[in-house]
């Protein structure tokens, strides 16, 4: 149940990809050389902090390993000026909201993600893309 | 209704796996084939009127995924000083970078993209117009370019500047004529490094399609650099509920020192 649930996760986010890789023009700001772009991971965390700010938004969050200790998590999404125009405020994340997050982490870092797809507090996926 | 969603959603998977690169595969349509292709309730373009937010969207069913780093699929033919500058060039690997790796100066330095690189900065820009001059703002680091109106002619002898000196006039209802001269020769012509020297001459004509779409035709000619003229057809959509917000190349911009730890 759970392999069908992570590769239904897995399918839809590679959708979204290409929907998304078709359709509008690739934003590649900053480099992804310093992220695994060939794995998507999924993670369950608390925000900490959330910084709606120039050149890209940037979500901490804490999420607890398999022993329920706690690994402290950033990650990174658009510009703010994009996020806004789909639908984003500097209030839309705050600390204490549950996200599931999934995209690519730091080859350094693990603990950093370049975010792909992401589900808010009230277990909708948000958009991340300006239309 | 859950084994149908699976077996479409594996169906489109098996696509997107076998489709070819974004890069290397085109469907170019012709004009006539992308303008029928419009939403035919778009309403008329107004006359001499670009007024609005633009975004840049390619024309459906065509896959141009060269439009984020080049003007065109095949490279354009370089005259031997360009070949020899082109080759010092260490562009940014189609995304796959860190600062170390390359010498983009867009990307390490801020520097101001020139033109026309400025179209591959993935930000809406917009038109205002006065009666002397359009002003072109780009969201993208507060880029402005003033377009004189007032009749004047291209400058013979211009100072050299980063964007260019330009004058514009229309043809006919709805196509904008821009020229630009005056370059230096510290910017890229686009993000994979190909190079122009200061005799660049942009040509770019803004002809509005209707309402909410614009074809933007661009041909750049550079003796010095270029064996023929370059050109090429960007295709951008209005986006009435959108406002430009602030982008400011500096400071965090280029300490990515953050996201590349």
């Amino acid at each position: 149940m759970v392999a069908l649930m992570r590769a239904q996760l897995l399918i839809s986010t590679v959708v979204v990809l290409g929907v998304l890789a078709a359709s509008a023009p690739t934003f590649a700001h900053h480099g992804t050389a310093a992220y695994d772009t060939k794995n998507i991971v999924t993670v369950n965390g608390t925000m900490t902090d959330f910084r709606f700010i120039n050149p890209h938004v940037q979500l901490y969050f804490d999420v607890k390993d398999e022993k329920g200790e706690v690994e402290k998590w950033q990650a990174e999404l658009t510009a703010p000026n994009k996020l806004a125009r789909a639908g984003w405020d500097k209030y839309t994340l705050k600390p204490g909201d549950s996200i599931t997050a999934s995209g690519y982490v730091g080859k350094n870092d693990p603990h950093t993600m370049w975010i792909n797809k992401l589900i808010g507090p009230d277990g909708t996926s948000l958009h991340l893309f300006e239309e | 209704m859950r084994g149908n969603l699976n077996s479409s959603l594996l169906g489109i998977f098996a696509a997107l796996s076998l489709s070819a690169p974004l890069y290397a595969q085109t469907v170019v349509l012709t004009t006539d084939q992308h303008n029928a292709a419009l939403k035919a309730e778009s309403a008329p373009a107004p006359v001499h009127d670009l007024t609005g937010v633009w975004m840049m969207r390619n024309p459906p069913g065509s896959n141009l995924g060269f439009t984020n780093y080049t003007f065109t699929k095949d490279p354009p033919e370089l005259t031997p000083w360009a070949e020899a500058k082109y080759k010092e060039a260490k562009a940014s690997n189609g995304g796959e970078y860190t600062l170390k790796t390359t010498n983009d100066p867009v990307l390490t330095k801020c520097d101001p993209p020139g033109v026309p690189r400025v179209y591959f900065h993935p930000y809406p820009f917009e038109f205002v117009h006065t009666p002397r001059y359009t002003l072109l703002l780009y969201e993208y680091d507060h880029t402005v370019r003033r377009i004189y109106t007032d009749g004047r002619p291209i400058p013979k002898d211009p100072d050299l500047l980063w964007m260019g000196t330009s004058v514009g006039h229309w043809d006919g209802d709805s196509t904008l004529v821009v020229d630009t001269v005056g370059f230096n020769d510290k910017t890229w012509l686009d993000r994979l490094g190909h190079p122009h020297s200061e005799q660049l001459h942009v040509t770019e004509r803004f002809h509005r399609v209707n309402l909410d779409h614009l074809e933007l035709g661009i041909s750049m000619e550079d003796p010095k650099a270029l064996v023929k003229p370059w050109t090429t057809v960007f295709y951008y959509e209005l986006r009435p509920k959108w406002e430009l917000g602030e982008i400011s190349c500096s400071g965090d911009y280029l300490d990515f020192g953050n996201f590349e730890k």
